[in-house]
C-alpha cells in the first residue's frame, strides 16, 4: 500500500481525473472532498461489506440452512448462555 | 389482522404495532423500509427480519450476544440519532434496543456459516424504528461457532 502524508488543503491525484483533497482535519476524524468522473462509484467500505453481506445473508434463507445453524448454535458449549434478543412479545409476530 | 406472506412461514397476520420502520433501508435493500420480526420456539434462538413488502426479502439473525457474550454497541451520534435515542448514553440490548447479526451460510467465501457482528441490525424497541449500525470493531464474518468447537463437531461426525 502507498503510504503519503498530507495537510488539510492538500490534495493527491489518482490517474488522470481523479483528485481526493483533504478539506479538515479534527482529532480522529477527517472531511475528505472528492472530485471523480461520473463513471467511477465512490462508496464508503463497511457499506459495501454490509452490501455484500446482506446479499449473501439474504441467500441464506433456506430451510436445510436454517437447520445446520441451529444444530450449530445449540451444539454451544455450556456456559454459552443463549439470550433472548428482547422481550419478544412486544416487538415480534409469534409464528405457531 | 392484517397479513403478511413470508418466505420461511407461508402467509401469518400481524399486527400493525409489530412493524419496524427503517427510514434508509439497509445495504443491498434500500427500497424495503418495513420489516417484521418472527420468531418461533423450534427455531429459538434465531430470529426472521422479514420485508413487510417483498416475501423474498428475509435474513436470519442471531442475537449479537449469542454469537459474542461479551459484544458491546457503540453507536455513533448520527446512529443514536437516527433511532431516536438519547445522545448522551448507549442503548441497553435487548431492554432499549434489540440486537441481531445476520447469519450467512457456507459459500465459496466462507468455508462455515458466519455471523455479520460489524453491521449488526438495532431496533429501537418503543419507538419501533432500524438501521443497519457499523461496529467497526467487530468482524463481518465472525464464525457461527469457535473454531475448536468446530474442531470438536467435525471429529464426532
Amino acid at each position: 500500500m502507498l503510504v503519503m502524508r498530507r495537510r488539510a488543503g492538500e490534495s493527491l491525484l489518482i490517474g488522470e481525473a481523479i483528485e481526493i483533497e483533504v478539506l479538515e482535519i479534527f482529532g480522529t476524524r477527517v472531511k475528505l472532498g472528492i472530485a471523480a468522473p461520473d463513471s467511477v462509484v465512490i462508496q464508503r467500505k463497511e457499506i459495501k461489506i454490509a452490501r455484500d453481506e446482506n446479499i449473501t445473508a439474504a441467500r441464506s434463507v433456506r430451510q436445510q440452512n436454517i437447520s445446520s445453524f441451529l444444530n450449530q448454535v445449540a451444539s454451544q458449549p455450556a456456559g454459552a448462555p443463549v439470550k433472548n434478543l428482547t422481550d419478544a412479545s412486544i416487538l415480534t409476530t409469534k409464528c405457531t | 389482522m392484517p397479513r403478511i406472506q413470508t418466505k420461511c412461514f407461508d402467509e401469518l397476520e400481524y399486527s400493525p404495532d409489530a412493524v419496524c420502520e427503517f427510514p434508509y433501508g439497509i445495504p443491498g435493500f434500500e427500497a424495503e423500509h418495513a420489516f417484521v420480526f418472527l420468531e418461533q420456539p423450534a427455531t429459538h434462538p434465531l430470529m426472521f427480519m422479514q420485508s413487510l413488502h417483498r416475501p423474498d426479502v428475509c435474513f436470519i439473525l442471531l442475537p449479537v450476544q449469542a454469537a459474542d457474550r461479551h459484544y458491546e454497541l457503540c453507536l455513533s451520534e448520527e446512529n443514536l440519532f437516527a433511532l431516536r435515542l438519547p445522545a448522551d448514553s448507549q442503548p441497553r440490548i435487548g431492554k432499549d434496543v434489540l440486537c441481531g447479526a445476520m447469519v450467512c451460510a457456507p459459500d465459496d467465501q466462507r468455508p462455515h456459516p458466519t455471523v455479520n457482528l460489524f453491521a449488526p441490525i438495532v431496533v429501537n424497541l418503543k419507538q419501533k424504528i432500524g438501521i443497519q449500525a457499523i461496529q467497526t470493531e467487530y468482524s463481518p464474518r465472525h464464525p457461527l461457532i469457535s473454531q475448536d468447537r468446530q474442531e470438536e463437531l467435525v471429529a464426532c461426525s
